[in-house]
C-alpha cells in the first residue's frame, strides 16, 4: 500500500465573480522515501493540491471530489481536530518563502518547540534541547544561542534552514515543499536542495517537491508529475521523462529552459500563448489552443493519463511528441541522480 | 581573550533585540516623545504621592468661605476655593482620580474591542458583519452624547463614568483590530502554523494577535487621554460623580466656570491639569505610534 495516495483530487474556488477550477482531478501515489515532483507554471494549481491534501485551503477554496488517503485514512473531510494531528506531525510542510513564513514576532526557539510541544510527549526543556539538535543538524551554526533571535535576525537561507527544521521536527513520514528554493539565490539554492535530500534519505520520508524549476526536478525527483491548467499530463521517471517528453507542453517546458551542453547561438524556444483561465474551461485538451500537434479530436475530448512506452511513462495527450522531434535525444547527459 | 572572541562579543552586543527593543531605540531619539515622558512622570508621581506632597486634606477647610477666595501665593501655593479648600491640593488629588478614570476606562473599552475585534477579524463572514455594523451604529453617535445616554441610564456615580467613557472607546479599537488582523490573516506565517496542526485559536492568539496589537496599544494610549478629558466633560455638565467632595478636575472647572472673571485661579488651575496631562499622554502616543509602525522607520 502506498504511504500516499492521492485520487482524483479536485479543488475549486467560489469567489463572487466566478468558481475557479483549480485542481481537476490528479492522482498519485507516494511510496515510502520516494521523491516525487510536480512542475508546472505559476497557477497551474500546484500549491493548491499540496495545501488541499493537508486541509489548510484558503477560505473561499473547497476539495470537490476526490480522496487522499494517508494509510486507510482520508484526508478529505476529515476534522479539522484530527487533521491538526496529522499535520506538522506525519505530513509537514515547507513553503516558498522563508522570508514571511516564520512569524516576525515570535522568537524561532519559541516557534520550534511550539511544534514539538504539540504533537510529541515533551516537556518544554526537552523541546528546547530537541530544537537545537534539530537547527545543529540543518547546519545551523551556535544553534542552542540562536533559539532566542527573531526571525529577522536570520538570512533567507538560515530562514529557510528553521523551516526545514520546523517541517521535520516531527520525523514526518511525507514531507510537502512547496517551491524550496525559488526565492532563494542560486547558491543557497544549491545548499537547500542538498540538505532536502539528505534528510530525505536519512529519515526515509517521501518527498513531493512542488517547483516551477526543472532543474530542481531534474536533481531532486525520481518521478515527475507534469502540470498544466489544474491535471496531471505526464507522468514518468524523471530521467525518462527529461529524455523522451512526449507530451507537447513537457517538451515546451524543456525547450523553454537554457541547457548548458547546447550551442551558444541557440535560443530558446517558448511555449507561445498563456495557460487556459481556470474559470472557463471547455471540454477538449487545455492545452490545445498553444499546441502545434492539435487535431480535431484534441479540441473535441478530453484526453486521460494513458501509458506510453512501458507502464511508469503516462501521458495525456491524443498525439504525443513523435520521436523526429525530441531535440536533444537520446541525450547522454545524466538527468536525474 | 583572542580578536575573534572579541569582535564576536561585540557582535553579540550590538544585535538588535527584537521588535520593541528597536522601537524603543527609535522612541528614545524623538524630543516630543521624551517631553511626553516628563509629563506624564510627574503626572503619575502627583498621583501616587499626593498624601504626600500635598500641604493639606483634599477637603479640608484651610482657609475663610469666600466668595472671591485668595489667589496664588504665600501658604497656598494655587490660592483657595471658595470653601477655603487648597486648589493645589485638590488638583493632586484630582491626578490620582483622573489616573484611575483614564485607566480603568481604557481597559474596559480595550478589553471589550480586542475581543469582538478579533471574533469579527479572524471569524468573518456574517459575525463580521454582526459586529461591525454595531460597531457602526455605535460610532454614528457622538461619542460624549453616548457616554451621557449611557451615564443617564446606568445612574451617576464614578464607576458608570468609567465604563461609559469604556464603552464608547469600544468601537475604535474593534475596528482598528479587525482591520490589523485582515492584514495578517492570510500571511505566509499563519498558513505554516496551520501546516503544523496548531488550532485556530492559538493561530489567532499565539500568531496573529502579537502581529496585530501595535496600533491598538498606540490608540489605548492616545485614548488615555481622550478618556480624561471625557470624563471632565461629564463631569462639566453635570453627570461626573456625584460626590461633592471627589476633587474630580472637570468638576473643578463645571463649579467655578461662573467665577471665571473673579476667580481666574479657579478654573486655570484645574484647566491646565488636564490640558497638560492629556498632552503628555498625546506625545507619547505619537512618539510610540511612530516609534512602532514600519512604514515610517528611517
Amino acid at each position: 500500500m502506498p504511504l500516499l495516495s492521492v485520487q482524483d483530487l479536485e479543488v475549486k474556488f467560489f469567489t463572487r465573480r466566478a468558481t475557479v477550477h483549480a485542481v481537476r482531478g490528479t492522482s498519485f501515489d507516494l511510496e515510502t522515501g520516494e521523491t516525487l515532483g510536480i512542475v508546472g507554471e505559476s497557477g497551474c494549481g500546484k500549491s493548491v493540491s499540496a495545501l488541499a491534501m493537508l486541509g489548510i485551503l484558503p477560505k473561499t477554496g473547497r476539495v470537490t471530489g476526490g480522496r487522499v488517503l494517508f494509510g486507510d485514512q482520508d484526508l478529505v473531510g476529515m476534522s479539522d481536530a484530527k487533521l491538526r494531528k496529522i499535520r506538522g506531525k506525519d505530513i509537514a510542510m515547507i513553503f516558498q518563502d522563508p522570508m514571511t513564513s516564520l512569524n516576525p514576532v515570535l522568537k524561532i526557539g519559541r516557534q520550534m518547540t511550539e511544534v514539538l510541544t504539540k504533537h510529541l510527549p515533551m516537556d518544554k526543556q526537552q523541546a528546547t534541547a530537541e530544537a537545537i539538535a534539530l537547527l545543529d543538524r540543518v547546519g545551523i551554526p551556535n544553534a542552542a544561542d540562536r533559539l532566542g533571535d527573531y526571525p529577522h535576525q536570520f538570512s533567507g537561507g538560515m530562514r529557510q534552514r528553521v523551516m526545514i527544521a520546523m517541517a521535520i521536527a516531527c520525523r514526518p513520514k511525507i514531507l510537502i515543499a512547496d517551491e524550496p528554493t525559488t526565492a532563494l539565490d542560486v547558491t543557497i539554492q544549491a545548499q537547500i536542495l542538498d540538505l532536502m535530500k539528505k534528510l530525505v534519505v536519512e529519515e526515509g520520508m517521501g518527498l513531493i517537491l512542488i517547483t516551477h524549476d526543472l532543474g530542481v526536478v531534474a536533481g531532486v525527483c525520481e518521478r515527475t508529475n507534469v502540470m498544466y491548467a489544474g491535471r496531471f499530463i505526464e507522468t514518468g521517471p524523471t530521467r525518462k521523462l527529461f529524455e523522451r517528453p512526449r507530451h507537447p507542453y513537457t517538451l515546451g517546458l524543456l525547450r523553454s529552459v537554457p541547457r548548458l551542453d547546447a550551442q551558444r547561438k541557440e535560443k530558446l524556444d517558448p511555449i507561445g500563448g498563456s495557460p487556459p483561465e481556470l474559470t472557463k474551461l471547455t471540454e477538449g485538451c487545455s492545452f490545445a489552443p498553444r499546441c502545434v500537434y492539435a487535431t480535431e479530436e484534441s479540441r473535441a475530448r478530453t484526453p486521460e493519463l494513458r501509458p506510453i512506452e512501458g507502464n511508469d511513462h503516462l501521458v495525456a495527450c491524443w498525439n504525443p511528441v513523435p520521436d523526429a522531434d525530441l531535440p536533444h535525444a537520446p541525450t547522454d547527459r545524466p538527468a536525474a541522480q | 581573550m583572542s580578536i575573534t572572541e572579541a569582535e564576536a562579543a561585540q557582535l553579540s552586543f550590538e544585535r538588535p533585540s527584537g521588535l520593541w527593543a528597536d522601537a524603543w531605540d527609535r522612541f528614545k531619539r524623538n524630543p516630543a516623545a521624551l517631553v511626553g515622558i516628563v509629563l506624564i512622570v510627574v503626572f503619575i508621581l502627583a498621583a501616587i504621592f499626593a498624601a504626600q506632597i500635598a500641604p493639606f486634606e483634599p477637603n479640608e477647610q484651610a482657609g475663610p468661605l469666600a466668595t472671591n477666595p485668595a489667589g496664588p501665593g504665600g501658604e497656598h501655593l494655587l490660592g483657595l476655593d471658595m470653601q477655603g479648600r487648597d486648589v493645589f491640593t485638590r488638583i493632586l488629588f484630582g491626578a490620582r482620580l483622573s489616573l484611575l478614570v483614564g485607566l480603568v476606562s481604557v481597559s474596559v473599552g480595550l478589553a471589550l474591542g480586542l475581543v469582538l475585534g478579533s471574533l469579527a477579524g479572524y471569524l468573518g463572514g456574517r459575525v463580521d458583519f454582526a459586529i461591525m455594523r454595531v460597531m457602526d451604529l455605535m460610532l454614528s453617535v457622538p461619542g460624549l452624547l453616548l457616554a451621557i445616554a449611557l451615564v443617564t441610564v446606568m445612574g451617576r456615580g464614578l464607576i458608570s463614568i468609567m465604563l461609559a467613557v469604556g464603552i464608547v472607546q469600544v468601537p475604535t479599537f474593534a475596528r482598528l483590530l479587525r482591520g490589523s488582523i485582515l492584514g495578517q490573516r492570510e500571511a505566509d506565517y499563519v498558513l505554516a502554523a496551520r501546516s503544523v496542526g496548531v488550532p485556530g485559536r492559538r493561530v489567532l492568539l499565539g500568531h496573529i494577535l502579537p502581529n496585530s496589537i501595535a496600533p491598538v496599544i498606540v490608540q489605548a494610549t492616545l485614548a488615555m487621554a481622550t478618556a480624561i478629558i471625557e470624563v471632565a466633560a461629564l463631569s462639566f455638565v453635570g453627570l461626573g460623580p456625584n460626590d461633592p467632595r471627589l476633587p474630580e478636575w472637570g468638576k473643578m472647572l463645571a463649579e467655578n466656570a461662573n467665577r471665571l472673571q473673579q476667580s481666574v485661579h479657579l478654573v486655570l488651575f484645574p484647566g491646565l491639569a488636564i490640558v497638560f496631562s492629556t498632552l503628555g499622554i498625546n506625545l507619547i502616543g505619537d512618539g510610540l505610534r511612530e516609534a512602532i509602525d514600519p512604514k515610517l522607520k528611517t
